[in-house]
């Protein structure tokens, strides 16, 4: 009698139980989303393009989201602050790998960039500079790919067109005593004596100088019939201001940093004649950027700082998609191994607002070179360097 | 072979570089020998100053001298509100130096948080342009922001030298930090004397914060990297010796200018540390010129 009393409470416990599990399994599922890091400066003195660019991508996850995501799974982004600092970069990035356990994450600033990569190859996790330029970046691991052309690609070809295309022999390079700045200092010195001109002065200042005066002193008795500044965009309006209130006349170069309206707010008529480069394309060159610039007029009241990097971050997680879906049509687990075989077996990929992009063995690309010049206060295109 | 001409520009624009840090040096010094405090809220304060200014001038729309006087009162206030609710109650306890040491670097580090929040973190100027025009005298180019900063400095620092000199507050100013028990006894409001000195130090501080403000971009963390120059000039000008530390602060202004013409120009930041360990090893009171003076003295033979 007991017996038979026991045996239908065991098995309707049984069910319910199992009920119980399958429906957490169930749940979780319809929960799960595709995790990825983003490890950019929030705060602190880079947070001027860091900021945007966390925006652009958060706009991208949401566009993607709004189209079911990738094969019917949300893309999740977790944002961490950097500041441009390597140790908060590497404390971020550990978060990042250990406890959300992402297998893919994008980062910028070629000090941080260069801090965290013995985590992601450690870890096996896949990192994507987006931003940085520092040519070091290439050769940090397995685990880590650039998406973003390195300084060799604007700085070389921005010091060859001075050289070749507006015709001058001598120039004068002055850099900003950090990565990007010794080194983008390196490389245009190099390519512009290959090109066949000479360097005639070259000088660098503190990345808390607020007083050029030496150095540009130094510039101006060189004679150079060009100045390019390899520097940030905090220091690059003071630079040129200085160097125009010494008497200093020469046309001045800088490189992509040097692409915000701010720059020319705050010099005026001493910004005329001022080239930068931009490894974006610009509302001529891609149907999508007009669409982008109107929609930070429309919501943040202003273009964003930096365009062409909100561009790339615009186009990060979409790569980031792109990867999960080639793992999901693989049926590969969302591992770093596997995220980094998605990465060099597709290769290729055509990204919204940045174009095509093809990620070499090298583990850099090569993207055009668009120059613009300040032309009666607003920036104009110049050239394109393919 | 120097050229004179270069050599003549380092120099003009060295001095007129040195404006702002004279200030700074000044206004720490100025705490340190009256309220015998180590003054790193300075920072703090300095950054409050700009930003009030910016506000008030950028982002509201005052005329920019309405913008400066504004800024002086709200640092004023925030000054003696320091002085009154924080300093004051640790000298209540008869705290120890450290505790003033560590509440004036948790004062400017807590201001310069509270700003970047509210402000961001993108660098920014006073005015929109931080061009000025340029006048060529005899091959130097002095550019009016140069003329303007030295103008102020000389007037502020006159100023201070008659109030000190010649009015009533001064010279209980001057008791005080002497000796301010005696002071108290003689009747000398310390407290009042104290607020005084607080009261010129963000004078002192805002003055310095627009002149840099017309000229370079600032970020809420700028002004604790400016400190290390106001703490040498102390050092080095025989520590509370106000007009010993403006002088510091020409000379190691000057002195960093002109080193571009044996060191790479991107070690000249390097002098300031350079100055500062040999000032901290050598001379942990403060460079005593009397001292030094009496030291090197040949004695008379008889």
């Amino acid at each position: 009698m007991k017996l038979l009393c026991r045996r239908p409470v065991v098995a309707l416990l049984a069910l319910m139980i199992s009920g119980a599990v399958l429906s957490n399994a169930a749940l979780a599922q319809a929960k799960e989303t595709l995790k990825f890091g983003l490890a950019m400066p929030l705060s602190g003195s880079q947070a001027l393009y860091g900021a945007d660019q966390v925006k652009a991508s958060q706009w991208a996850v949401a566009d993607i989201n709004a189209k079911g995501g990738v094969n019917g799974k949300l893309l999740e982004m977790i944002v961490l602050d950097t500041q441009a600092d390597p140790q908060l970069g590497i404390n971020a990035v550990k978060r990042l790998t250990s406890v959300d356990n992402v297998p893919v994450f994008i980062t910028a600033w070629s000090a941080v960039v260069k801090a965290v990569a013995p985590i992601a190859n450690r870890d096996k996790v896949l990192e994507l500079s987006v931003g940085a330029n520092s040519p070091d970046i290439a050769k940090l691991g397995d685990y880590v790919y650039t998406t973003f052309p390195l300084a060799e690609v604007d700085v070389s070809g921005l010091a060859k067109y001075t050289f070749t295309t507006l015709g001058k022999k001598t120039a004068a390079i002055m850099y900003i005593n950090n990565d990007s700045g010794v080194e983008g200092a390196a490389i245009y010195k190099s390519e512009f004596e290959k090109a066949g001109g000479k360097i005639v002065a070259y000088e660098a200042y503190d990345t808390k100088a607020t007083e050029f005066t030496g150095a540009l002193l130094k510039v101006k008795a060189a004679n150079p019939e060009m100045i390019h500044i390899q520097g940030l965009v905090s220091d690059i309006p003071q630079v040129i201001a200085q160097m125009r209130q010494l008497g200093l006349q020469q046309r001045v170069s800088t490189y992509s940093v040097g692409y915000n309206p701010k720059v020319i707010e705050q010099l005026g008529v001493a910004a005329e004649g001022l080239i930068v480069t931009s490894l974006a394309p610009g509302v001529s060159d891609n149907p999508n950027v007009p669409g982008f610039i109107q929609r930070w007029k429309e919501t943040e009241k202003r273009v964003p700082n930096g365009l062409p990097y909100t561009q790339y971050l615009y186009d990060g997680p979409y790569l980031v998609a792109a990867l999960y879906k080639w793992l999901d049509e693989n049926k590969l687990p969302a591992t770093g191994e596997n995220m980094r075989k998605a990465l060099i077996t597709m290769k290729n990929f055509e990204l919204p607002m940045t174009g095509g992009l093809q990620v070499g063995e090298d583990h850099r690309v090569n993207k055009p070179v668009y120059l613009l010049t300040v032309d009666k206060g607003q920036f104009v295109p110049l050239a394109t360097i393919k | 072979m120097i050229d004179l001409s270069i050599l003549l520009q380092i120099v003009w624009t060295g001095l007129s570089a040195s404006s702002y840090a004279v200030l700074f040096a000044v206004a720490f010094s100025l705490v340190l020998k009256v309220v015998k405090v180590w003054n790193f809220a300075q920072a703090g304060l300095m950054a409050l100053s700009f930003y009030a200014m910016y506000a008030l001038h950028a982002l509201l729309g005052l005329p920019l001298l309405a913008s400066v006087g504004l800024g002086v009162l709200i640092t004023i206030a925030a000054s003696v509100f320091m002085d009154r609710f924080g300093l004051q109650t640790l000298r209540n306890r008869l705290s120890p130096n450290l505790t003033f040491f560590i509440f004036t670097l948790v004062v400017s580090e807590f201001l310069a948080y509270l700003l970047a929040m509210i402000f961001g973190t993108e660098p920014v100027a006073l005015t929109q342009s931080i061009m000025s025009g340029v006048n060529i005298i005899n091959g130097i180019v002095i550019s009016n922001w140069d003329i303007q900063a030295l103008c102020i400095t000389a007037v502020l620092l006159a100023l201070l030298y008659l109030f000190i000199a010649k009015t009533r507050d001064g010279q209980f100013m001057a008791a005080v930090a002497d000796n301010p028990e005696l002071a108290r006894f003689y009747g000398i409001s310390v407290k009042r004397a104290y607020l005084v000195t607080f009261v010129i130090s963000a004078i002192l501080v805002t003055t310095g914060m627009y002149l840099f403000g017309t000229r370079a971009s600032v970020i809420p963390n700028t002004p604790l990297q400016m400190m290390l120059f106001a703490v040498i000039a102390t050092l080095l000008g025989d520590m509370g010796h106000i007009f010993g530390a403006a002088l510091a602060a020409i000379a190691l202004s000057l002195i960093q200018g002109l080193s571009i013409f044996v060191i790479p120009s991107q070690w000249q930041g390097l002098i300031l540390y350079v100055f500062l360990f040999v000032t901290i090893l050598f001379f942990p009171q403060g460079v005593n010129f009397k001292k030094f003076k009496q030291l090197t003295r040949t004695p008379k033979t008889a």
